[in-house]
């Protein structure tokens, strides 16, 4: 959106290639330095409290940003092709309700309500992608009004208060331990494994890549362009869902504001990840990493008593401090300072 | 004599790509000084340079002996230095009047002026620069292409009270009189006019000197009167022009008919014929804007059509998408025209740009890492003649010349047996003009068949093995091997068959700047 | 380029006034009378004196909100710093005890003051450093409403008599809410003939073109997050007087509904088509929506489904005549 003038054109053809390839692409670099920050964070917590640090808080970090992550993983996908979807806290909320009227405290039908309630997510974000593609509708605009319609819809399903309770089975696995270790967090590793495959390594992936980079040419280049962004979007509504049944289950019960404390942190995981807000470029990995970042700030800053202003305040700033560092001017000018480095 | 403008050692970087180094050149009071090159020799970035866009990295720009190092277009104008752009500086929704007088248009800021008034100012400026067709009111969306440009010009011609900046200020004027009797204007009061533009022969008619750049370096300058278009042409190429043509045999005059289209209509396009066989390649001709676009578009499945009947493989075949396009047997691969918003994906690798096709027309679960992009796209890289090392560099970094063979490698990764190339030497190095000529005669030799539209007659006139002249959507001349000759396809490029001026005629010589 | 290239000359002459028509707040304006006249013939109660000044009171500070959303939407930008600059100014009215005449207008100052720093810091930011505007807006509203959190932990806090009922009453038969939304509106009509207000929108329409015609892209950008400051800044102090009450979570629902506003008036999301004016009656419009749906049985659950769906057709129905106006444009 904001160029300089400097940078507006850049050379229209350059006469030698004399830049070699990078090795590290920036978007590398900047989860690397994600994690790292995360580690330095919880090693330093120590230095505050010896209460910090340990392998207890690590698994607290983990526990709470594995809903953030499941939902981030979409929001990423869809800021991937250039979109940005709104309609996440009410698809959480829409999957908490669904799924514990449904179920209402049993096991019976498990196995279809929860992909019955993913589908009708997915559907829902089928109709969001097809106002983005096909009606060039803003994604602001869409999402927003799917999230107010879904919202809504969720309003008058519940007459107001949500009623029912998850399935003992959902409920006990977030409970759950397989090998001292909490089940969510596994499911956490194998999601964010799936995801990242699927995001960097997949056929999938890569289209949707060349579709964010570049939309025209990727329906030049013979992509199915509205496809693959209706598919980004159905994908962030149904991992809503899925995020809005599992913290039903670990809540033991749903409420209308349960998505609320998911939206913004959702973009904010997304961009403090190193994905460009614009579209094009963007990896999994660092979306996790600014999920952790983000919970572990939180995690600390409460367990320090600090108050809920200078928390929020503060992770505000990490937001921010985040974009500032990781802009690829700020990439380019480390490596000309190597390059000079190696030089002199 | 004093020089107006005087530019020494001026050095410009974009990250580790050097678009212009120590250039030195001189302009004096009242002269029409031309800057020659080939596309990327450096132009626009001196252009930049001057008109306060860009700043330089290095080297000392004076104007009438003072340092002159402008931060914004505000500040060159009050050193008197205008320049009229080449891709036209106009904000669309606002009037003649409004895009003349930015950015301040009232004459007090915290006011709105009368809107009369503004226009009574305009119009002043327009009646000084005798465009009379144009009225300030208009908006300038609505503006033909020609009248755009003339707005452009008058803008620049009002702040330049020391030096004239004029990139490719013909690209889209049909006449150049009124352009050159403004120049006289100006000169006359000892403005200096620094002229960029293709046309060798309107340079000849205006300027009296001229500075050539090749790679971003200044090669010299030279009085135009003492030297002729070759030497020109050499020392914007570094070499004498090349002179081979005609180096294949031609094909089979029965070959298999890949594309049989039939009265072909939409845009601009009011009724096309062709036939496209099995190791033919097919050169289309023509002026800026007689439905080349639309034609090249259809054909490559990414605009619809508007009438007309296509046959692609003997099939009857609706094209509607590019996908659709490349899935028709035996495949249709379409280059765009334009590489940087429809053809090159900027953040991704080349071998990501160039295995794309494979991924599109497979499986979505496929797992795909570099390795395998590298695998998959070595072979039509190779074909292309593009360099291995560069595969794994993101296309963004990469010159305009690698850029084009990225994009030509990925038609080949389609394994389409016709390719649809709308300028695909365009703006590219002599190198890799040869490599791109190479790909595209074995491509044919191997019972490919390809269209492609040049905007440089010579290229058609040594690749084509039949021309198609386009001329006001319809197909004004079939012009075969035997009789191809740049002056025989630019007369059919005019229209009505008149030989256009003499001067026109040459080497390197363009149709549309 | 055109794609469809449809050759048709029958639009062209209507081409002109279908734009004045597009870039004008009629549409919007016709849309909101007729919800008018419809919420009257629903409910004839709503013409009291009453009513017509609560309605007013109610709408206005989602319409200043709305209106200040616009001047960053126009060059191309968006801000989301708009709910966290509500909540910031909504609390520091709260607790910040001046009374009288003479205290509303300390108090405005000091709101005006801080919304226009907020938006200093946002323009900075993205003129100045060239962080996307999403993202770095959205950083700085979560720390204003931090800050919120600081100034006023829980709802509550006093609002001066003065404020509370002087404000929100009707100055010569008129209510005061009216004649601010109506000062918006003139102050628009000026602005956008201004020099700052017309680079505004040059900008937004093609940025390029316009540093190349010599504006200072990077200031117009800014001044546009510091207006928009101004503005949040009003709405929230308003908000106060017309709540007798301050929240730190007063701005939390501007964040959605300000856009919503902004698009049903018609401006376009990219910049560079579109009104103040327009946001203001789009922000009227939503108000009125509901209350017209609250008359008319709709239950309160659902009013949602139809703000969405009015949502998306209004940005349609903006698009499809941007549509008409391009395709009459064609040779």
């Amino acid at each position: 959106m904001t160029q300089s003038s400097e940078t507006m054109d850049g050379p229209a053809t350059t006469p030698q290639d004399t830049r070699r390839a990078q090795r590290l692409s920036s978007t590398s670099v900047a989860v690397i330095a994600i994690y790292g920050l995360v580690v330095a964070m919880i090693l330093l917590s120590r230095a505050v409290s010896p209460a910090f640090g340990g392998l207890s808080q690590v698994e607290t970090i983990f526990y709470l940003a594995a809903f953030l992550v499941f939902c981030a993983f979409g929001q990423g996908l869809v800021i991937l092709v250039r979109g940005l979807d709104l309609s996440i806290a009410s698809l959480i909320t829409l999957g908490g309700v669904l799924s514990t009227a449904l179920m209402a405290g049993s096991n019976d039908g498990l196995f279809y309500i929860l992909p019955a309630i993913l589908l009708a997510c997915a559907l829902i974000g089928v109709v969001s992608g097809i106002g983005v593609t096909f009606f060039a509708i803003p994604p602001f605009i869409m999402t927003m009004a799917v999230g107010i319609i879904v919202y809504s819809l969720c309003l008058g399903f519940t007459q107001g208060t949500p009623r029912g309770f998850p399935s003992p089975l959902l409920r006990d696995l977030m409970q759950a331990r397989l090998l001292a270790i909490p089940a969510p967090i596994w499911l956490l590793l194998a999601f964010v494994a799936v995801g990242t495959v699927l995001q960097g390594y997949s056929a999938f992936g890569r289209k949707l890549n060349a579709v964010g980079n570049n939309p025209e040419a990727a329906y030049v280049a013979g992509l199915s362009a509205r496809t693959l962004t209706i598919s980004a979007y159905a994908v962030s509504a149904a991992c809503a869902g899925l995020t809005g049944i599992l913290l039903a289950a670990y809540a033991n019960g749903a409420t209308l504001r349960m998505g609320d404390d998911y939206l913004l942190p959702s973009i904010a995981a997304v961009v403090v990840g190193g994905s460009s807000i614009l579209g094009g470029r963007g990896s999994f990995l660092g979306t996790v990493g600014g999920a952790l970042l983000l919970t572990t700030l939180a995690t600390i800053l409460s367990a320090l008593g600090i108050g809920q202003g200078w928390k929020t305040i503060l992770e505000g700033l990490v937001i921010l401090v985040a974009l500032i560092v990781l802009r690829e001017q700020v990439f380019d000018a480390l490596q000309a300072g190597l390059r000079g480095l190696k030089k002199g | 004599m004093t020089e107006l403008l005087s530019i020494d050692g001026l050095t410009k970087r974009y990250g580790a790509t050097v678009a212009l180094s120590g250039v030195r050149m001189a302009i004096r009071p009242g002269e029409v000084h031309a800057v020659l090159g080939e596309n990327g020799a450096g132009k626009s970035t001196l252009v930049k340079l001057l008109s306060g866009v860009a700043r330089p990295d290095e080297g000392r720009r004076a104007i009438d002996g003072a340092d002159y190092a402008p931060t914004s277009i505000g500040q060159a104008r009050a050193a008197g230095v205008s320049t009229a752009f080449q891709e036209l500086s106009l904000v669309p929704r606002l009037t003649v009047a409004e895009n003349l007088l930015l950015p301040a248009v009232s004459s007090r800021w915290y006011w709105p002026e009368r809107r009369s008034a503004i226009m009574r100012r305009a119009q002043a400026i327009l009646d000084r620069w005798g465009v009379a067709d144009i009225r300030p009111a208009a908006i300038v969306a609505d503006l033909t292409l020609a009248q755009r440009q003339r707005v452009e010009i008058a803008r620049a011609l009002g702040h330049a009270s020391r030096l004239l900046i004029l990139d490719e200020p013909t690209a889209a004027l049909p006449d150049t009189t009124w352009l050159f009797a403004q120049i006289r204007r100006v000169t006359a009061e000892g403005v200096g006019v620094l002229y960029i533009s293709h046309r060798l022969s309107e340079v000849r008619e205006i300027c009296e000197r001229a500075t050539v750049l090749r790679n971003g370096e200044s090669i010299g300058t030279v009085d135009l009167e003492g030297v002729d278009d070759n030497g020109i042409f050499a020392m914007m190429v570094g070499r004498g022009p090349a002179n081979e043509r005609r180096t294949r045999t031609d094909p089979p005059a029965d070959g298999r008919v890949m594309i049989e289209a039939r009265g072909l209509k939409g845009g601009l396009l009011r009724g096309v014929d062709l036939t496209l066989r099995a190791g033919e390649i097919i050169g289309v001709a023509g002026l800026e804007g007689q439905g080349q676009h639309e034609l090249f578009r259809i054909l490559g499945g990414a605009s619809r059509l508007g009438s007309g009947e296509i046959r692609v493989g003997g099939q009857r075949a609706a094209l509607g998408s590019p996908l659709r396009a490349q899935r028709t047997p035996p495949g249709i691969a379409f280059v765009p025209e334009e590489r940087k918003t429809e053809g090159i994906f900027g953040n991704l690798t080349a071998a990501a740009n160039i295995a794309l096709p494979e991924f599109a027309n497979r499986g979505w679960a496929r797992l795909v890492n570099g390795r395998v992009e590298r695998r998959l796209s070595a072979e039509p890289a190779e074909r292309v003649s593009l360099a291995p090392r560069y595969l794994d560099f993101e296309v963004a970094n990469l010159s305009g010349g690698n850029q084009q063979k990225v994009l030509l490698a990925r038609a080949l990764m389609t394994r389409a047996q016709i390719l649809v190339l709308f300028d695909p030497a365009r703006g590219v190095d002599v190198g890799t003009k040869q490599s791109i000529y190479a790909m595209m005669q074995r491509f044919a030799a191997q019972g490919g068949a390809i269209l492609f539209y040049s905007s440089e007659l010579s290229e058609l006139v040594q690749l084509s093995t039949r021309c198609l002249v386009l001329y006001d959507g319809r197909i004004a001349a079939e012009v075969p091997r035997q009789a191809m000759s740049e002056e025989r396809l630019l007369a059919a490029a005019h229209g009505a068959g008149e030989a256009p001026a003499a001067g026109r005629a040459g080497n390197g010589m363009r149709m549309a700047g | 380029m055109s794609d469809t290239g449809i050759s048709s000359s029958s639009f062209a002459a209507r081409g002109p006034s279908l734009r004045a028509l597009a870039e004008s707040a009629l549409l919007i304006a016709t849309i909101y009378l007729i919800m008018g006249a419809i919420y009257v013939s629903v409910q004839p109660s709503a013409l009291s004196a009453y009513s017509i000044e609560s309605l007013f009171n109610n709408s206005l500070p989602l319409m200043l909100a709305a209106a200040g959303a616009t001047f960053v939407i126009l060059q191309g930008g968006f801000d989301l710093s708009v709910a966290g600059v509500i909540s910031l100014v909504n609390v520091v009215v709260a607790v910040t005890p001046l009374e009288g005449p003479l205290g509303a207008l300390g108090l405005l100052a000091i709101a005006l003051l801080i919304g226009m720093g907020v938006g200093a810091v946002n323009g900075l930011i993205v003129a100045g450093l060239k962080i996307q505007a999403i993202a770095a807006t959205l950083a700085t509203m979560i720390v204003c409403q931090g800050a919120a959190l600081l100034v006023l932990g829980a709802p509550g806090g006093y609002v001066s008599d003065f404020m509370a009922y002087e404000l929100t009453g009707s100055v010569l038969g008129v209510p005061l809410a009216l004649w601010i939304a109506l000062a918006g509106v003139a102050l628009w009509s000026v602005y956008r003939r201004t020099d700052a207000g017309r680079n505004l929108l040059a900008v937004g329409q093609d940025r390029k073109a316009a540093a190349l015609s010599g504006i200072d892209v990077a200031r117009t950008e800014f001044f546009s997050f510091v207006w928009a400051g101004a503005y949040y800044a009003l709405a929230a102090y308003m908000l106060a007087a017309q709540t007798s009450t301050g929240s730190p979570n007063a701005g939390e629902p501007f964040l959605l509904l300000t856009f919503a506003a902004v698009a049903l008036g018609g401006t376009a999301f990219g910049g560079g088509r579109g009104s103040v004016t327009a946001s203001l009656f789009g922000a009227a419009t939503l108000m009125l929506m509901q209350k017209v749906m609250f008359a008319l049985g709709v239950s309160s659950f659902y009013t949602g489904v139809i703000q969405g769906l009015i949502m998306i057709l209004a940005v349609l129905f903006a698009a499809g005549v941007q549509l008409a106006i391009r395709s009459g444009k064609r040779p």
